[in-house]
């Protein structure tokens, strides 16, 4: 046994000394074989030729005894890798080209890859993910499916619901912070007693609220915090941006909206719940009687112990039912739904990128068709110099092994620069792809890398396992008598090769197909009127504060004064201000019932409308239809009767037979009552959530008569709104300092991050596509090329016996177009069969349109342009010199 | 030659002697009668294969004319081997005889 290992080793360790000796060891046997034929009578030369005839070839021999000897693998391997290296280094072009093309489909599906597995596939960076559920109220009668849920009806479930271990509620919101004199208005979040500890995440640093802190912490009307000594624990980024990461911020004291509040906590970096851009946490304490009709809080429970999320959610539901019993004017059809937390976060993300994913995937499949074609080609190319290796004592196993390594290097060289693609691509994408969620867990890790390495794998495998596979079935008596054969091969060789160009095509074809679709969709998208006109408008989020501005009239002092100046401002046609802009997601946005004054208690009648507030030019600054009416105005004072204007949409479903205006509708406050407003005008609807949303029912109310804290402000300007930002960021400064301007930015840029998602899915897919087809386009090329190369005799011959250039032109482009139809029929089969997976990801088209059939009758048209070359290349050749040379 | 046949009538001429590489084609060739010739490429790596598993050993010794030469010597479980490989190649090539005689 001992003896045995010893040998493995010795056999392993000194290969080459054990090769040495056996090359000895052959020689003596042929040198005592060709001396005993000397004896016999034989001169020494041909004592020897006759000793190699009986006794075969020695270097044949030692080649088997090489084989036989343990770590022959590794040893060969490391022969073939240099011989590949440099059989590739003498070919630049060649193998740059295949080395890129790798490269780019590993780089690319390797980066898309980490966005799905980041934001699909892994569970989120908290304990037990699973178990995490997300509460949403529902009331089918109102036609709400989900909607957010409300303190006093989370306080009861609290108590009530066994199936859930904590419930938590949440309301995020823009707070002016403060810290050493430099104020920001940053995404905090308001957190109840349970959020911290059913997420089961503590404090990096510090730690998290005591439930004596949360008791005591509350919150006026406008969100503000009033509680005594108020308390936050900062997000990561927030502590290390503002504190340099100050080990010792426990107990520093910050400004909240011009508040002192202690610092008594930091979260992990990797805490990103409610999302990655809450800064700062408050703590939440609910009293004994919270309303149960105002459906703004953002709800989370974890399923306890052995519980499922339907039976946690029945029981929810009967709890529900229970309250609508006990509080029917508030809680009446209302009910609750779970939903996964991770599925919730992601939303519908998931088809976009399982789309790309799979698309990508082609891309990278045809990569590797291609080296394989340019391979084999080369194979060919090169069966003269294998028919010799293997006359010269080769092994047929060997052989397939050199002719497999070097699609293995180019594989690796390429997956190699791959991986430094794939985390350019993963910076590109964190960077435009801002509407992800889940972003910022994105990462070239080693889950990714480990994918990029089976990419790697895959490309080399199917880049060289054709060429090997003809190596390995290679006759070499026909490569050896007939030098490079340069008339027409066994049919099997070229079918195979065929068949890859085919394969090439249609998946180009599908690509080409799914593409163009999102590109009709997003035309589509774009054409879509949203009910406004953003271009030239600029947009500033304004949180005033309750301390400086809780007092009566002071904020519309504030806009009224901010507004003139920025009108007053050279170039801007005019300003107006809203509590809640479209396609702006900062701002409260609440919803009331209302209904026709002469119809009260009518269920039928009662709608739910969206609430804005707005200052006299709303509507002109962004160019809404007054189409009934009059808008806001001078009218409008504090003092004067209340007036509303409705969206279009609801005054019809209102007063069906129009003339809205003169009428009253009453909105219900619930707790704070029920008031009746004069409708002074009818506005048009708009799409408030983007084009991709429905119109929302709407009303406006003046903002000189209710003056909120908290206005989106837009700025029309001439001309490019970006270029405005500088001067209204002046004038808010001047008006009050302690009030810096946030998150300027051009509505045209909301409205687009509306449906960016619609853009980067065309463009990546677009660009796949572009990729797949001019891979395809080369893939034709080089086999036509290649098809021309082999053929030379014949060509020779045919153009000796008549054949004209138009003949050999039709020839040659005629296969190409032929292999190019045959593809374009199966990929259009297969686009067919795939057309329901990017139906998902159209706006107002159909997976049937005929843009896709368009964009793909094209294709052949490119096909036979490109086929034109190696077929004005076949008539370029001399026939006469090719015969001589026969 | 099928390469187990080959091994069986290595292991029988070195049970009489240690050889070398071409003794060991030279005995099989002579007691054979010249009807199996052993080539390069059949010798050696069959020779390897049976030093790998331990039936046979392998030294460097002068040969007679004075040079180096590696000489292969029956080890113990080869000879053990032989043995049965012998018996059972007596028995297989007797029922092979009987089957083709019979008529």
């Amino acid at each position: 046994m001992v003896k045995k290992l010893w040998r493995r080793g010795r056999e392993l360790w000194r290969g080459d000394l054990m090769d040495r000796e056996s090359q000895y060891e052959l020689a003596h046997h042929l040198d005592l074989a060709a001396a005993e034929k000397v004896t016999a009578g034989l001169d020494a030369a041909e004592a020897r030729r006759q000793a190699r005839l009986e006794l075969g070839n020695p270097e044949e021999a030692r080649e088997r005894l090489r084989e036989g000897r343990t770590g022959f693998w590794l040893d060969s391997l490391l022969k073939d890798a240099t011989l590949a290296v440099r059989a590739l280094r003498k070919r630049p072009v060649f193998s740059a080209v295949c080395v890129l093309t790798v490269a780019l489909g590993v780089g690319a599906s390797t980066a898309l890859f980490a966005v799905v597995d980041a934001v699909v596939l892994k569970p989120l960076p908290l304990p037990a993910p699973g178990a995490l559920v997300r509460l949403y109220d529902t009331n089918l009668s109102k036609d709400v499916p989900r909607t957010g849920v409300t303190t006093g009806n989370l306080a009861d479930w609290r108590c009530r619901v066994r199936r859930l271990r904590g419930i938590a509620g949440h309301y995020t919101m823009g707070r002016t912070l403060t810290v050493g004199g430099e104020s920001e208005v940053v995404l905090t979040a308001q957190v109840t007693e349970d959020f911290f500890p059913l997420l089961g995440v503590a404090a990096a640093v510090g730690r998290t609220f005591t439930p004596e802190e949360t008791h005591a912490a509350r919150f006026n009307h406008a969100a503000a915090p009033i509680g005594p000594d108020p308390v936050v624990v900062l997000a990561h980024g927030f502590w290390r941006r503002r504190f340099g990461g100050d080990p010792e911020v426990v107990g520093r004291t910050i400004l909240l909206e011009r508040r002192p509040a202690r610092v008594v906590g930091v979260m992990p970096e990797a805490f990103a719940i409610p999302g990655p851009d809450v800064q700062v946490f408050m703590p939440w304490g609910l009293t004994g009687d919270e309303p149960r009709d105002q459906h703004y809080v953002s709800a989370l429970a974890r399923l306890a112990a052995g519980a499922t999320l339907p039976q946690a959610e029945e029981e929810l539901r009967g709890v529900a039912d229970a309250l609508a019993r006990e509080h029917p004017q508030t809680n009446e059809g209302w009910s609750v739904r779970l939903v996964p937390l991770q599925e919730d976060l992601v939303g519908d993300s998931g088809r976009t990128l399982t789309v790309l994913l799979a698309a990508v995937g082609l891309v990278l499949l045809v990569a590797c068709a291609n080296v394989a074609l340019l391979c084999l080609a080369r194979g060919l190319e090169r069966g003269h110099e294998a028919a010799v290796r293997l006359a010269l004592g080769a092994t047929h196993r060997r052989l397939v092994w050199q002719f497999l390594m070097e699609p293995l290097v180019v594989s690796l060289a390429g997956g190699s620069l791959g991986a430094v693609i794939a985390f350019g691509g993963i910076a590109l994408v964190k960077r435009v792809a801002t509407g992800l969620p889940r972003l910022h867990e994105v990462a070239l890790d080693p889950r990714a890398l480990l994918f990029a390495g089976a990419a790697t794998v895959l490309a080399a495998l199917v880049s060289g396992f054709p060429s090997a596979w003809r190596r390995a079935r290679a006759e070499p008596a026909s490569d050896l008598a007939g030098t490079p054969a340069r008339v027409a091969g066994t049919g099997a060789r070229h079918a195979f090769r065929d068949g890859l160009v085919v394969a090439e095509v249609a998946m180009a074809v599908v690509l080409l197909a799914g593409a163009s679709l999102l590109v009709r969709s997003y035309q589509r998208l774009q054409a879509v009127d949203p009910g406004f006109d953003p271009r030239g408008v600029l947009v500033a989020p304004i949180f005033l504060d309750m301390e400086a501005y809780g007092g009566a009239g002071k904020s519309r002092a504030y806009y009224a004064t901010l507004l003139e100046r920025l009108q007053a401002l050279p170039g801007v046609v005019s300003a107006g201000g809203a509590t809640a802009l479209p396609a702006s997601p900062l701002g409260p946005d609440f919803e009331r019932p209302v209904w026709p004054e002469e119809r009260p208690n009518d269920e039928r009648w009662r709608r739910p409308a969206w609430v804005r507030v707005v200052t006299t030019d709303y509507f002109r600054t962004l160019g809404m239809q007054i189409v009934e009416g009059r808008p806001f105005d001078a009218r409008d004072a504090p003092q004067a009767a209340r007036a509303v204007i409705l969206s279009r949409g609801l005054a019809l479903r209102l007063w069906p037979d129009g003339g809205a205006v003169g009428r009253r509708l009453v909105i219900d406050y619930s707790t704070a009552g029920t008031y009746p407003y004069d409708v002074v005008g009818v506005v048009n609807d708009v799409r408030f959530g983007g084009p991709r949303t429905e119109p929302r029912h709407e009303i406006y109310l003046p903002h000189a008569k209710h003056p909120y804290l908290i206005l989106n402000v837009a700025v029309r300007s001439e001309g490019d709104p970006r270029l405005m930002a500088p001067a209204v960021r002046n004038v808010l400064r001047e008006v009050d300092p302690g009030k810096p301007a946030q998150g300027l930015h051009a509505l045209e840029d909301l409205l687009g991050a509306t449906y960016s998602r619609d853009r980067h899915a065309m463009l990546v897919l677009s660009a796949f596509a572009a990729v797949a087809v001019l891979l395809a386009l080369l893939g034709i090329h080089g086999v036509l090329s290649h098809r021309v190369r082999e053929r030379t005799r014949e060509i020779g011959i045919r153009m000796a016996i008549g054949a004209n250039r138009a003949h050999l032109l039709r020839w040659i482009t005629g296969h190409g177009l032929r292999l190019v139809l045959i593809g374009v029929g199966l990929g259009g089969v297969l686009a067919a069969a795939s057309a329901r997976l990017v139906s998902g990801l159209l706006f107002g088209v159909v997976a049937t349109d005929p843009a896709a059939a368009v964009a793909v009758a094209a294709l052949p048209l490119v096909a036979l342009l490109v086929s034109l070359h190696p077929a004005w290349r076949a008539t370029r050749i001399d026939a006469a010199e090719v015969l001589r040379a026969g | 030659m099928a390469a187990e046949k080959l091994e069986l009538l290595i292991l029988k001429t070195l049970a009489l002697t240690p050889l070398h590489g071409y003794g060991i084609g030279r005995r099989i060739e002579q007691t054979s009668g010249g009807v199996f010739r052993v080539t390069l490429g059949s010798l050696y790596p069959a020779l390897q294969r049976l030093e790998r598993d331990g039936l046979i050993d392998a030294e460097w010794r002068a040969s007679e004319n004075n040079r180096r030469a590696r000489y292969y010597r029956l080890t113990a479980s080869g000879r053990r081997r032989l043995t049965v490989e012998q018996k059972d190649w007596e028995r297989v090539s007797a029922a092979v005889s009987r089957v083709l005689k019979a008529t």
